[in-house]
C-alpha cells in the first residue's frame, strides 16, 4: 500500500493535503538511495542541467539550502526511472524539451544557456499558464489525473517540492519537523510549532 | 502443528502482534517463512486434502507438507489461485469448484469520491506531533429510506488538517517568497473521502493465465474486474454529499473530486470463494469449510458474499476465529 499511496500522492490533487507518515518514510528511503546511486539513469546531462536549474528557481538557496543543495535533480531522476510509468516519464521529458523550444523561440538559445533573467521569464510563463488552466477544470475531475496534473510544470513543481521537503535539510532546517516528535498536542498555539 | 494447518498465511500486522505470539507460546507451532504454496494435494479415495506442494522461495526446492486439515489464508486472490492451480480429474476447473464459483464474484471497495474545503479561522492554532486519528462517517444511504439511484451505500473517512508545503503545487509562484510562504502552515482544510460497497458480479472474476507464470513457475492470474453502474453511482453521490456536508459546516472553496481508481487500489479484494447454503452456487459453507472437500477451509476475504462498505479485516479475523472453533469441535467429535 505504501508504494501505491505514495505514487497516488505524487499525482494527487487536493484530496491529500498532507503527506502521511508512511509516504514520508517512503520518500525518505528514496533520499537514502541517492547516496548509493549517484549516477543518473534517465536524465541525460543536458536534461539534468535543466532540471537542476528549474528546481533551484522554484526553491532557491536563501538562509536555508535550496533544491540544488539537497540534490532534488537526482531525486527526480530516481522517481522518473523507478516510479513513473512510461507515459508519465515521456510526458515529463517532452515537457523539458518544450522548455528549450520556448527559450530558443524567444532568446535564440537553450534554456540553460540563458541568463537568470531569461530563465525567470520562461519559468514565469510556465507558472502563469498553469494558473490559467487550473480553474475551474480540475474541480470536476473524472479521470485519474485532473488536466493540471498532466502539465509538465505541475509535475516539475510537485516533484521539486516533494524532493525538497522530504530531504533532511528540507524537513529539519526549513520546516522544523521531527521524525520523532518531541511532544503531542491536539490544539497548540502556532508559536509552539517552530520550537 | 498449527503451522501445518496454516500453510499459506497472510501475515497481517495484527497476526504478528496477537495470534502468532499466542500460538508461539503454546510451543506447538513451527513457522516456516519463504514457503510458496504451489497447490493443494487431493486424495481421491478419501476425497480429502492431504497437504500442500510448496516451493522454497530461497532454494527453489520442491517440498510437500501433510496435515489432517488444511486452512488456506493466503488472501482472496492467492487462495483462489492455489485452488485453481490444484485441478484433479474430479475437479477439472479447480479444486473444490463443483459450483464453478471459484474465482468468481471478485469485489473491492470503490473509493475516491469526496470533497475538500477550507475551514476559515483558527490560524493561530495547530496540532503538534503526528495525529493518529481521523473521522469516520458511517453509511447513511439506503439505511432508512430507499435511494432512487442506487442500492447499498458508502462511508466516509476524513480529517481536518492545516495545509503544509504540498499546497505549493497548486499555488502560483516560485522563488524565495514562495519558499518563505511554504515554510509556514497554510489554512485549515477538511476532506471527506468515500469508500463504497461493491456488488458481487459473476463477470468480475479471475482465471489462471495459460501464457504466463510467476517467478516460481506458478501460473499467473488474469483478473477481469470493472466497476459497474451501481459503484459508479455511489462514487458520484459521494462527491455530492461530501460537498453538502462541507457547505453545511461553513467550509469555503469546496472542491468535489471523483477519482477514476481501478478495482484493486483499495486492496480489499474479496469474494472469490463465497459462502452459501447451496453447494451448487457457492464454494464454502457457513463455517468457511469447502462444500466439496470437508477438511479444507478458506479463512480470508475469499469467503465474503457481499462487501459492505467498511474495512473488512476485523470481519475476516472474526470469521477465522469462528471457523477454527468449528474445526476444533469437529476434530474432537471425530468428524474431521
Amino acid at each position: 500500500m505504501q508504494r501505491r499511496e505514495a505514487l497516488r500522492l505524487l499525482a494527487a490533487a487536493a484530496a491529500l493535503p498532507v503527506l502521511s507518515r508512511d509516504a514520508f518514510s517512503l520518500f525518505r528511503e528514496v533520499h537514502e538511495q541517492l547516496a548509493a546511486a549517484p549516477a543518473l539513469k534517465t536524465l541525460n546531462p543536458h536534461q539534468n542541467a535543466m532540471v537542476t536549474a528549474i528546481s533551484e528557481l522554484i526553491i532557491p538557496q536563501t538562509d536555508t539550502p535550496g533544491a540544488k543543495a539537497v540534490r532534488v535533480n537526482e531525486f527526480i531522476d530516481l522517481i522518473l526511472t523507478e516510479w513513473y510509468d512510461d507515459d508519465e516519464r515521456q510526458r515529463f521529458l517532452a515537457g523539458l524539451a518544450d522548455v528549450d523550444v520556448r527559450s530558443r523561440d524567444v532568446f535564440g538559445k537553450d534554456f540553460v544557456d540563458g541568463s537568470e533573467k531569461q530563465q525567470l521569464q520562461i519559468v514565469s510563463s510556465l507558472d502563469e499558464e498553469l494558473a490559467g488552466i487550473r480553474q475551474p477544470l480540475d474541480l470536476h475531475r473524472e479521470g485519474r489525473f485532473a488536466p493540471t496534473e498532466k502539465q509538465f510544470f505541475y509535475m516539475m513543481k510537485r516533484l521539486t517540492l516533494v524532493g525538497y521537503y522530504t530531504s533532511q535539510a528540507g524537513f529539519e532546517q526549513e520546516r522544523h519537523e521531527h521524525i520523532i516528535p518531541p511532544r503531542h498536542a491536539g490544539c497548540a498555539s502556532i508559536e509552539e510549532e517552530a520550537t | 502443528m498449527l503451522a501445518r494447518l496454516h500453510y499459506a498465511l497472510l501475515l497481517q500486522q495484527r497476526s504478528l502482534n496477537s495470534t502468532l505470539p499466542a500460538a508461539q507460546a503454546t510451543g506447538k507451532i513451527t513457522i516456516r517463512p519463504h514457503s510458496i504454496v504451489h497447490s493443494v494435494i487431493f486424495d481421491r479415495s478419501t476425497r480429502k486434502a492431504t497437504g500442500v506442494r510448496v516451493i522454497d522461495g530461497q532454494t527453489r526446492e520442491a517440498l510437500e507438507f501433510r496435515g489432517r486439515i488444511l486452512f488456506l489464508c493466503a488472501s482472496a486472490l492467492e487462495s483462489a489461485r492455489i485452488l485453481l492451480n490444484s485441478s484433479t480429474t474430479e475437479f477439472s476447473n479447480g479444486l473444490a469448484n463443483s459450483s464453478g464459483e471459484l474465482g468468481r464474484n471478485l469485489m473491492d471497495h470503490c473509493m475516491g469520491g469526496g470533497a475538500t474545503g477550507l475551514i476559515p479561522g483558527n490560524e493561530d492554532k495547530i496540532t503538534l506531533g503526528h495525529r493518529p486519528n481521523g473521522i469516520y462517517v458511517p453509511r447513511f444511504r439506503n439505511v432508512k429510506e430507499k435511494h432512487p439511484g442506487f442500492v447499498r451505500g458508502y462511508g466516509f473517512q476524513g480529517d481536518g488538517v492545516r495545509q503544509n508545503w504540498q499546497r505549493g503545487a497548486w499555488m502560483t509562484g516560485f522563488g524565495a517568497d514562495f519558499k518563505h510562504t511554504l515554510s509556514r502552515p497554510g489554512p485549515w482544510m477538511f476532506t471527506f473521502y468515500g469508500f463504497g460497497e461493491c456488488l458481487p458480479n459473476h463477470e468480475n472474476y479471475i482465471e489462471l493465465d495459460t501464457q504466463r507464470v510467476d517467478a516460481w513457475g506458478v501460473p499467473a492470474l488474469k483478473i477481469h474486474c470493472a466497476w459497474r453502474e451501481n459503484e459508479r453511482a455511489l462514487l458520484k453521490d459521494m462527491t455530492l454529499t461530501a460537498s453538502e456536508m462541507l457547505s453545511a459546516a461553513g467550509a469555503k472553496q469546496i472542491e468535489p473530486f471523483l477519482e477514476d481508481n481501478a478495482p484493486g487500489l483499495t486492496i480489499h479484494e474479496m469474494g472469490t470463494a463465497r459462502m452459501g447454503r447451496d453447494p451448487k452456487t457457492s464454494v464454502l459453507n457457513a463455517h468457511n469449510q469447502a462444500h466439496d472437500v470437508k477438511n479444507l477451509f478458506i479463512t480470508d476475504g475469499a469467503c465474503m458474499t457481499s462487501s459492505a462498505c467498511v474495512n473488512p479485516s476485523l470481519t475476516y479475523m472474526a470469521l477465522t476465529a469462528r471457523a477454527c472453533d468449528f474445526a476444533v469441535d469437529q476434530m474432537k467429535r471425530g468428524e474431521l
